[in-house]
């Protein structure tokens, strides 16, 4: 079926569909509530288990319905289960049922185990995988079963869903490969749309207490990601105890990152703490974006070890904020850091310490890498990854007979990347 | 902890030569979390990483008996039909009696587990016979693990609250011998009622006899499974009628609990009543006062202090839990628990005191 234009909410309409704003395309939609009411013609919708704030996937989900809405395309965010703090911008996804439309396109935030996803397996629409990348269970499995067998569940629903969609969007060729061997039948790659190519501003205030604090330390490390098993800061830990024993003794490191795991982030504190640096290693979280830019500012090295990242989006913040990186070789680190950082085969605490030792000590080759860095985001495509996302969504609500394909006449956003494969 | 780096090394034996750095080249980018994610690491590097492995939880018993008890609450995707396990009931520990782990409520919570997990598996097995499909092995299974690592907890639970890890059966503790109070039980269970008794505990054949020959129907309660040598009741008519005796294998408390209020006439406790820590001694009065009659009798036979003492060193008295209470402590619970009238009666000779309560009409 195809729509004609102006059979739908205009471009501008806000989140619920019910009426018109003055909206430029790109700029972004009222978050407030949904209203009661159903779309008033097709959309492309975004399903989520929840719809958190401060989360990657959540503002991921939140600025893609955004753009959506923005670029004329009804768009709702269902969720299973509702965010006390979101709870107004979301359905529940059984509600859908009542507000489907011929021409929808669904599209299935995936990161966790959610009942959503064989639910959408038996929807008639097309469904399209947005896949921020499940953790493997493995990870968990010593720290928390539960969570081992929620990523064991988010796998299995995975596999029983990707090969019934339309389509996977992955942020990364890493993550596309992982959706193929999931039997995804087509991919593409668009990077997170959360990410922009200009940096926030650092808070100069913090920026200038950091400065004082650091005053008279040696090299500082910085390490940003969930305290999450998969993420290894205790390998940075171990690094940084090498480094102050051997070349650098009044190296610090800071570590921002929200605890997802209890026991896991209770670990990491005591290790750091028996190796008698609990003067040294300092855990930060709940910073603003400018903020942490004041982090990525101040620090001398982003040191990121992780052992599973879909993207890392902390190596494009440090890169765009001119902070030298040292990353190890996992995931889609690099694909992403490419010429702009050193990336390791192996990890080694001496190995780590050595690399920072050595970068820190060669301003020269430090500036490369920085210069290197800093074209990352344009390279990665992180100026149009926003618009390329909704215009490749548009392309699948077009072979549905939706709306989408009409209101992108008007709305004027680029063609998307080719297939990935 | 607090280790130097170079100290690690020289704790494996390892030299600055035998410590350089191997550059593998990239990981095939999934990252490794297993057994070989140190592998050609240089032993003391691998010992500082493996330090922080040391703080995982994993392989605890929780751990494990967690994750059996998850395995059965999230079966998977069974297209049989068959439900998830419901999980342990939210009033566990109010059917267990409250959360103290004596040896009385652990074993109450414990039957109530077994219990649901015994009515999961069943439910597990008609699914599964329904939908013929194989499910049903990994729900076998995981109940299997999750009573295998709950027997161990409580394995644990004991020996952290018996450290000698004796138990009272084991010792040559003073039996209680109630022969010479047989001929006065009759007399005090006489008026008590027709209904049946109940008597706790085989220890004393000469007890069961006496009570049986007062005339009273009698269930005998025997947690160790002694044979009903004594499994011979009397009519009044005193004649022989085997069929009024019930002998269940049980603890005493279970049975009483499971019994109507006021179905009872008399309830003859001994051997537990010494046994058991203060919380366990109230609840068995409850539960017997609660079971008998208007009028009925509660008949404890208890062993004499000095006696008990005298049977243990000194170690084993002093760390085996329960030691009997003297019959004027009896006599002050059974008034406070609501007992009308309450008769001691200290042994002239022997190690056995009888303490008589009744119940008001």
């Amino acid at each position: 079926m195809t729509v004609p234009v102006g059979s739908g909410p205009s471009p501008g309409a806000d989140a619920s569909g019910t009426g018109p704003t003055t909206l430029p395309a790109g700029q972004a939609a009222p978050t407030g509530p949904t209203g009661p009411t159903g779309p008033t013609g097709p959309g492309i919708h975004l399903f989520v288990p929840m719809l958190h704030r401060r989360d990657a996937v959540g503002e991921h989900t939140r600025t893609l319905r955004d753009q959506l809405v923005a670029s004329g395309v009804p768009s709702r965010v269902y969720s299973e289960l509702p965010d006390p703090e979101t709870v107004e911008e979301t359905r529940p996804y059984r509600e859908y049922e009542d507000d489907a439309r011929p021409g929808d396109v669904l599209v299935y935030q995936v990161a966790t185990s959610s009942e959503i996803a064989r639910w959408l397996a038996n929807r008639p629409e097309p469904v399209v995988l947005n896949y921020h990348s499940i953790t493997p269970p493995r990870f968990f499995a010593p720290w928390s079963n539960g969570i081992a067998r929620l990523q064991e569940a988010a796998e299995a629903e995975l596999a029983h869903l990707a090969p019934k969609v339309t389509l996977g969007v992955a942020v990364s060729a890493f993550d596309a490969a992982e959706l193929r061997a999931a039997g995804c039948p087509q991919t593409r790659v668009v990077p997170v749309a959360t990410v922009g190519p200009t940096p926030p501003t650092p808070d100069p205030v913090e920026q200038a207490r950091l400065a004082a604090v650091a005053e008279g330390w040696g090299p500082w490390w910085l390490s940003v990601g969930r305290l999450a098993p998969n993420k290894a800061h205790q390998d940075t830990i171990a690094a940084l105890f090498v480094a102050r024993a051997t070349s650098s003794p009044d190296a610090h490191l800071t570590i921002v990152g929200a605890p997802s795991e209890p026991h896991y982030a209770g670990a990491l504190r005591r290790y750091a703490a028996d190796l008698g640096l609990a003067g040294a290693v300092e855990f930060v979280t709940g910073l603003t974006d400018g903020g942490l830019a004041a982090r990525y500012a101040t620090a001398d090295v982003l040191v990121m070890l992780s052992e599973h990242e879909g993207f890392g989006v902390p190596l494009v913040e440090a890169m765009a904020q001119g902070l030298p990186v040292v990353a190890y070789d996992a995931g889609a680190v690099r694909e992403v850091v490419g010429d702009g950082g050193v990336v390791l085969g192996t990890k080694g605490p001496r190995r780590v310490a050595g690399e920072v030792d050595a970068l820190l000590g060669d301003p020269s080759r430090r500036e490369a890498l920085v210069a290197a860095g800093s074209a990352r985001p344009a390279a990665l495509g992180l100026d149009h990854a926003g618009t390329d996302l909704v215009t490749v969504l548009r392309e699948v609500g077009a072979r549905a007979g939706g709306p989408a394909a009409a209101a992108s006449r008007g709305a004027g956003v680029r063609p998307a990347a080719p297939p990935s494969h | 902890m607090c280790a130097r780096v170079e100290d690690v090394a020289e704790e494996h034996g390892a030299d600055e030569d035998e410590v350089g750095e191997r550059d593998d080249g990239p990981t095939d980018g999934t990252g490794a979390a297993g057994p070989d994610r140190y592998a050609g690491m240089p032993a003391d590097e691998r010992s500082l990483l493996e330090a922080f492995d040391l703080l995982a939880p994993q392989g605890s018993l929780r751990w494990n008996f967690d994750d059996a008890m998850r395995r059965i609450s999230s079966p998977g995707d069974s297209p049989s039909g068959i439900e998830p396990w419901p999980g342990l009931p939210a009033d566990l520990w109010d059917r267990g009696r409250g959360a103290k782990a004596s040896e009385r409520v652990l074993g109450d919570v414990i039957r109530i587990v077994a219990q649901e997990l015994t009515e999961f598996t069943l439910r597990t097995v008609e699914g599964s016979q329904r939908a013929r499909d194989h499910h049903v092995g990994p729900a076998f299974g995981a109940v299997w693990d999750a009573l295998r690592y709950l027997a161990a907890r409580v394995e644990r639970l004991e020996a952290a609250t018996d450290p000698t890890g004796v138990r009272p059966a084991e010792l040559d503790l003073p039996v209680a011998d109630a022969t010479a109070w047989a001929g006065a039980i009759p007399g005090w269970l006489a008026g008590s009622g027709d209904l049946p008794a109940v008597v706790g505990e085989l220890g004393s054949p000469a007890v069961l006899t006496a009570v049986a020959a007062g005339g009273a129907s009698v269930e005998a309660v025997d947690p160790r499974g002694a044979p009903a040598w004594a499994a011979w009741g009397h009519r009044a008519d005193g004649g022989a009628d085997p069929r009024r005796l019930t002998v269940e294998v049980a603890d005493v408390g279970d049975h009483l609990r499971r019994l109507p209020a006021r179905s009872r006439s008399a309830v003859v406790l001994s051997g537990g009543v010494d046994r058991l820590g203060l919380a366990g001694r109230i609840e068995l009065l409850d539960d017997a006062l609660r079971v008998l009659a208007p009028g009925g009798a509660l008949v404890l036979l208890v062993t004499d202090q000095a006696a008990w003492d005298a049977a243990l060193v000194p170690e084993v008295r002093d760390l085996l839990p329960g030691r009997p209470f003297d019959p004027a402590t009896w006599a002050l619970l059974l008034g406070h628990r609501g007992a009308t009238s309450v008769d001691v009666h200290r042994a002239a000779a022997g190690v056995v005191h009888a303490v008589v309560a009744r119940t008001s009409r």
